[in-house]
């Protein structure tokens, strides 16, 4: 009974105290919930050839950041958004040496019935037409990334002032992109990558055209060190996810590799 | 004052305190109705029926939202019916913020309701028919005034809920300002951004105002009712 | 006005089948816990839907199982009082006098004040019933049922739930209800004390059969309704009239067997009074007594002597016009010889009195 205890001690003192086996490493990653599917195959093949273990906490960008900012344990961040790195960065939350934007997005337009035919975007599309008084589904435009990208576009096209008022903004990318697999709007304007996960899934929507990149502003996914990090495999794996193994990933779930 | 807050978050006020009103009003008979059913009487499905009332308290509101999205959408079952043969549209509309609104509320509702009611001597309403009373009468004229503590607490309650329902609105009719965007949405996108914290912050102050004053409005309007009515 | 019962219903353990009729005055149905009073004046307030039945206010059918005629409790313009009173808590004694009055048409108004009088509850008229006390309380109900002007009363133990003080302080309420309303009254009861009291009528049942049926006068001395009523509470009422009030304090009080002496009294003289002797009050002797300090010694001819539970024995006894019982000893009963035709007197030590009804001497009934 005394020995048991003595090595329940010694095993809660060697954690205690992070004595762990030399190679393998724990590691937190906050990401933005548009990666999942990717980042989840990226952690894997990681996991298996170091034997790190990574634990990935997916949500919305603006939810991790605060909690980034209110000290919570991560390691990495990996945001949608340039905006709130920008403000941790200020606020000292991340290394700022670390800071890397790791891929981009694309922006395109989906439609609910899988017979229209696809379109040019530029400032002749008559999306209002198209719309015929239903709605455009967008995630919020004045607060999530991909609506603020999509209110930008328009914006340069000078479409946003026609189809304004048919625009129903939901909390995230991925409800507004239901919002046009259930047909409650016809039209929607979403990631790419998001448009492809939902291909995989169950088909429900149907790209019809691809904002030119010169309408918005660059689509990024910046990445750094949180500040509070000490974990040594923290940096190695921040950099396998620029590698080509890691970018060969991403493209294949729709992000824009950059250069 | 009028700078405080934006067009956009006085829309936001105005129409949380009109959807949670309809809510509230719409529900009310339903919520009375079915306390009734759960407390007087016995039949089949009973506690199927209860458990449907409860779902909403159950499930996530997401889940909940998008329930009634694809029930009562545009293109639902429901939801086509109601477009098709009344011209209703709920989808995208405050309507449809009062609609989940009022299902999130109900089981609070109808739980305040029940408990009011099951303390209530059903035998009170034998006597009023012996008196000649007909049995909606007697309900009204007897045990209508004897429940009303619990009506008020119940709507204030189911208020309260509706004014800070979030998840299942925003799933269902979307975050449209001046339309669907209620307070609690408009504070999620204020959130969103980084320095939306002062705007938002004054929305939550408005809501924690509002709250504390309908809850201070039912503990008086229930003491004062009690008191009149010689229930307590 | 009469009402007309005839049911039968299934109830746990046994089944109601039975028949009877109430006449104006006070009727009591009589019998004990779980005999079925309940179900029978719930089945003729509406409450209840018997299996069968036929129920009839004189001509008016209220229930009949075979013409498929239920009449809705609020549309038979039956008075109900409860036994727990029921009185509406939000409402003030004013109006919850007032509450059938709303529904009970135009046809004949009742007279609120008449009634607030009779039952004597003018000054309660703004209290709550939360403030009322048991016997105030079921005075209102009393007040409230007969303001819905109804074609008669139903009673269930409305003065079980209320203590001795309580009951004596209603009970000459109901009596002026008896005497001043001229509407059929069902009143349950398992108190032989109340029958004695306040029945014109006793309808007797067990296990939800009758067992017997006819006035109170003829029920209460028949020994065969002795067990239902238990021995402490077997006794024989008989009516006598106020004689003269006498200077020692004494009512003289004449009976058709002869002069009994009672402690003042409190009615006028000339008017007749209800007098209950229980069998257990009853000393028999064979010469009439002398050196006795009891005042009431009646002369009587023996009807009949029945084996009672025990060793006692209860005797039937003519007197005069009325019928008196007496508990003895079997030992005793053997000893005077006492059997049909014998002449003995009866030596009586105790006689409470009320009020009579007036002019109310029914028929036996039978089944």
């Amino acid at each position: 009974m005394i020995r048991a205890t003595c090595l329940c001690c010694l095993v809660l003192c060697a954690a205690c105290t992070g004595l762990r086996p030399a190679q393998a490493d724990e590691l937190t990653i906050f990401a933005a919930a548009s990666l999942k599917t990717a980042l989840d195959a990226v952690a894997a093949d990681w996991q298996a050839a170091t034997g790190d273990t990574v634990s990935i906490s997916y949500g919305g960008t603006s939810a991790l950041a605060r909690q980034i900012q209110q000290g919570a344990p991560a390691d990495i961040f990996v945001s949608s958004s340039s905006d709130w790195m920008n403000v941790l960065a200020e606020s000292g939350r991340i290394q700022a040496g670390t800071r890397r934007d790791l891929f981009g997005n694309t922006l395109v337009l989906v439609a609910h019935d899988a017979g229209l035919p696809s379109v040019k975007i530029g400032p002749d599309l008559d999306l209002a037409g198209m719309l015929a008084g239903r709605k455009l589904s967008m995630a919020l435009v004045d607060s999530v990334p991909a609506g603020q990208y999509g209110k930008a576009a328009l914006d340069h096209l000078g479409l946003w002032s026609s189809v304004k008022a048919n625009v129903v903004q939901s909390e995230n990318v991925r409800a507004a992109l239901s919002l046009v697999a259930l047909g409650e709007a016809p039209l929607g304007i979403v990631y790419g990558s998001d448009a492809i996960a939902d291909d995989a899934a169950d088909d429900a929507v149907t790209v019809i055209g691809t904002f030119p990149t010169d309408t918005h502003p660059l689509i990024t996914f910046p990445a750094a060190l949180v500040a509070d990090s000490d974990a040594p495999g923290a940096a190695p794996f921040l950099h396998h996810l620029s590698s080509d193994a890691a970018d060969a990933i991403f493209a294949a779930q729709g992000f824009l590799i950059l250069n | 004052m009028a700078d405080w807050l934006t067009t956009e978050g006085w829309q936001a006020v105005a129409l949380s305190l009109r959807v949670s009103f309809w809510a509230t009003l719409i529900s009310l008979p339903f919520g009375i109705l079915v306390a009734y059913a759960l407390a007087r009487w016995n039949f089949w499905g009973k506690q199927v029926l209860n458990g449907l009332v409860h779902l909403p308290l159950i499930l996530p509101p997401v889940v909940t939202g998008y329930l009634l999205l694809v029930t009562f959408g545009t293109q639902g079952p429901v939801g086509r019916i109601l477009n098709d043969g009344f011209g209703i549209v709920l989808a995208f509309r405050w309507t449809g913020a009062a609609l989940a609104a009022a299902v999130m509320a109900f089981p609070l509702m109808v739980r305040a309701i029940r408990l009011s009611l099951e303390a209530v001597d059903p035998k009170l309403e034998q006597a009023a028919g012996t008196l000649g009373a007909s049995r909606i009468w007697a309900f009204t004229t007897v045990t209508l005034p004897l429940i009303l503590p619990g009506i008020i607490v119940g709507s204030i309650l189911a208020f309260a809920k509706a004014m800070g329902e979030f998840g299942a609105t925003i799933t269902f009719v979307a975050n449209i300002p001046g339309q669907t965007q209620t307070l609690p949405s408009a504070i999620y996108a204020f959130l969103q951004v980084p320095g939306g914290d002062g705007a938002a912050f004054r929305l939550v102050a408005i809501s924690i105002a509002v709250a504390m004053l309908a809850l201070i409005l039912a503990e008086w309007a229930s003491r004062a009712v009690a008191r009149r009515i010689g229930a307590s | 006005m009469t009402l007309h019962v005839d049911l039968a219903h299934r109830l746990p353990g046994f089944t109601l089948d039975l028949a009877f009729s109430a006449p104006p005055g006070i009727t009591a149905l009589f019998g004990q816990s779980g005999a079925g009073k309940t179900t029978v004046v719930n089945a003729i307030a509406g409450l209840l839907q018997p299996d069968r039945g036929r129920i009839a206010l004189d001509q008016t059918l209220l229930l009949d199982t075979a013409q498929r005629v239920a009449v809705p409790v609020h549309k038979r313009r039956i008075g109900y009082v409860f036994q727990e009173g029921r009185l509406f808590p939000h409402l003030t004694v004013r109006q919850n006098i007032r509450y059938g009055r709303w529904f009970a048409g135009h046809d004949r108004i009742a007279d609120t004040g008449r009634v607030v009088e009779l039952m004597g509850i003018g000054g309660l008229l703004d209290r709550r019933p939360a403030t009322l006390s048991g016997g105030e309380k079921q005075r209102v109900a009393l007040a409230r049922a007969i303001l819905s002007q109804p074609r008669m009363l139903l009673m269930d133990e409305p003065l079980s739930a209320l203590d001795e003080a309580r009951k004596s302080e209603v009970l000459p309420y109901l009596e002026r209800l008896r005497d001043e309303m001229r509407l059929p009254i069902l009143y349950v009861s398992h108190s032989a004390a109340e029958v004695a009291r306040l029945a014109t009528t006793v309808v007797l049942i067990d296990q939800g059969r009758l067992v017997m049926a006819g006035p109170a006068a003829e029920i209460l001395s028949d020994p065969i309704a002795s067990p239902a009523f238990g021995p402490r509470e077997t006794g024989a009422i008989l009516t006598a009239r106020i004689a003269a009030h006498e200077d020692d304090g004494l009512t003289r009080l004449d009976a058709s067997a002869g002069a009994l002496w009672l402690p003042q009294v409190d009615a006028a003289i000339g008017n007749t009074v209800r007098i209950r002797i229980l069998a257990q009050d009853v000393m028999l002797a064979l010469a009439s007594p002398a050196s006795i300090s009891a005042l009431n010694v009646l002369p009587c001819v023996v009807r009949e002597v029945i084996d009672d539970a025990g060793p006692s024995a209860l005797v039937q006894l003519t007197a005069g016009g009325d019928t008196i019982l007496a508990r003895v000893t079997r030992r005793s009963a053997r000893s005077l010889a006492l059997s049909p035709g014998k002449a003995v007197f009866a030596i009586i030590k105790a006689v409470s009195v009320a009020r009579d009804a007036p002019g109310q001497h029914g028929t036996r009934q039978d089944r």
